[in-house]
């Protein structure tokens, strides 16, 4: 696994790195998002600043909220 | 892994490598900055340095959030944490950040309520499990960060939950990059633009580098290759005698950013009108505050903090590094009294700080460095 903070199991702090974390849509709940990091950790994302979002889509992510959407001709994989 | 396996291609950075030897002038020094704490990090632990000719100087800017909050500001977050009915949270960086009577680890090992969490939501939800307890969440960051603080109020609003109150220290980039291009200390070149902070704000903010003051400024991911092309575009623009702001960052940065971020920002938040910066001084527009809308959730409100003022260490040089005057190792504490375990200045807390990132990565160029050449 990459030692950057690339992933949501990254031990810096999320604004110190200005990390953006890259992560897959896997569900969408209303006002939140269930979200997959390149690595298969999991986690829930707040994504009204990304508003609509689509299962399968990957957005930028930082401190637990999605800020961005990564361009689609990437979308193939992470 | 996709987005950071193909931007570590060791062959790709040797051929962008070649690319910047072919057009730098042999003859001319090059002072880039890259203005995000996050770079500076990407540049130390890939060695980026040792892939630049000589000509080609890298300067470390302001971007690193707990890095220019002033002593001031943090003892106001250590007194607030002490209160007995206050659970204090933060981002995990903050804890270590040194205020004029200790730092909040400190603190909390001497039995106050603070908690490190990942996102503002998290600092929310302790919020609402603690119904009997006043939760405060100390915000801090460029506008990378002020959307998260943006929305979780916007939702705490929306529950009406009364015992969350947030401690705004939220700062915006283009303020402290017009004060250094006016400093009379600095002559640079060109700048390499944070690259989240432009997910938000886009690339449009920075026009006035390249229209008011001459300098080319090109927005750069952070992985190794993100820095080495945009190292490229930027000599590439001063040998060719363009000056504009361009976007290496396509793949995730919009020009106009991101509207709604924008919007919930503009619902929550008002410039302050002035802020302290550590090394930088006051800057006018440099801060966010909370709106009235939102007053009620408002700290600095709540718990009448007095604004004091507090001086740096004299021993201190973080505001002669965080302007790019001197380099980390010149400073008179480096690596002495200042280190990562033991920081005096605030650069050596984060590790995305200048001092800290030359202290654990640019050990090779610290060893060069002749004690007796320090300042």
């Amino acid at each position: 696994m990459p030692d950057v903070a690339c992933t949501l199991d990254h031990d810096g702090c999320v604004v110190c790195s200005d990390a953006g974390i890259p992560v897959r849509v896997i569900s969408v709940e209303g006002d939140d998002a269930l979200c997959e990091d390149a690595t298969g950790n999991r986690a829930r994302m707040a994504v009204e600043l990304v508003a609509p979002v689509r299962v399968g889509e990957v957005l930028l992510t930082h401190g637990g909220v999605a800020i961005g959407r990564v361009a689609a001709r990437d979308e193939e994989d992470i | 892994m996709k987005y950071v396996d193909e931007f570590r291609n060791a062959e790709l950075a040797r051929a962008v490598a070649a690319q910047i030897a072919s057009v730098t002038d042999p003859d001319r020094h090059y002072k880039i900055m890259e203005v995000c704490g996050g770079h500076t990090h990407t540049i130390y632990r890939h060695g980026i340095k040792d892939l630049l000719p000589d000509q080609v100087e890298l300067v470390h800017g302001p971007g690193c959030p707990v890095c220019v909050l002033p002593m001031g500001r943090v003892d106001e977050g250590i007194e607030i944490a002490e209160r007995p009915e206050v659970i204090f949270t933060c981002f995990g960086d903050m804890m270590r950040v040194p205020g004029s009577k200790g730092n909040l680890l400190e603190v909390k090992a001497e039995g106050a309520d603070i908690r490190m969490v990942y996102s503002p939501l998290d600092a929310l939800r302790i919020a609402r499990e603690n119904p009997d307890r006043e939760v405060v969440f100390y915000a801090i960051g460029f506008e990378t960060t002020a959307p998260s603080t943006a929305l979780t109020l916007q939702r705490a609003k929306k529950e009406g939950i009364e015992n969350f109150s947030v401690f705004c220290n939220h700062v915006t980039i283009v303020p402290p990059v017009r004060a250094l291009l006016d400093s009379p200390d600095l002559r640079l070149d060109a700048f390499i633009g944070p690259g989240h902070v432009s997910t938000v704000i886009g690339c449009r903010p920075y026009e006035f580098m390249s229209e008011d003051y001459g300098k080319p400024c090109v927005v750069a991911g952070f992985e190794p290759l993100d820095l080495l092309q945009s190292v490229l575009m930027l000599l590439r623009q001063l040998e060719e005698g363009r000056c504009e702001v361009e976007n290496q960052y396509g793949r995730v940065v919009l020009w106009e950013g991101n509207l709604q971020a924008f919007k919930s920002m503009a619902e929550v938040f008002e410039l302050r009108p002035y802020f302290e910066w550590r090394g930088l001084g006051f800057i006018a527009q440099s801060a966010l505050k909370l709106s009235p809308a939102y007053a009620d959730f408002d700290a600095e409100v709540r718990y009448s903090t007095p604004g004091v003022r507090v001086a740096d260490p004299k021993a201190c040089q973080c505001g002669e590094v965080l302007k790019g005057v001197l380099k980390p190792p010149e400073c008179k504490v480096f690596g002495t009294s200042c280190t990562p375990e033991h920081p005096l200045g605030a650069l050596m807390v984060s590790s995305e700080g200048a001092c800290a990132a030359y202290y654990n990565f640019g050990r090779k160029s610290f060893e060069k460095v002749e004690i007796g050449s320090r300042k």
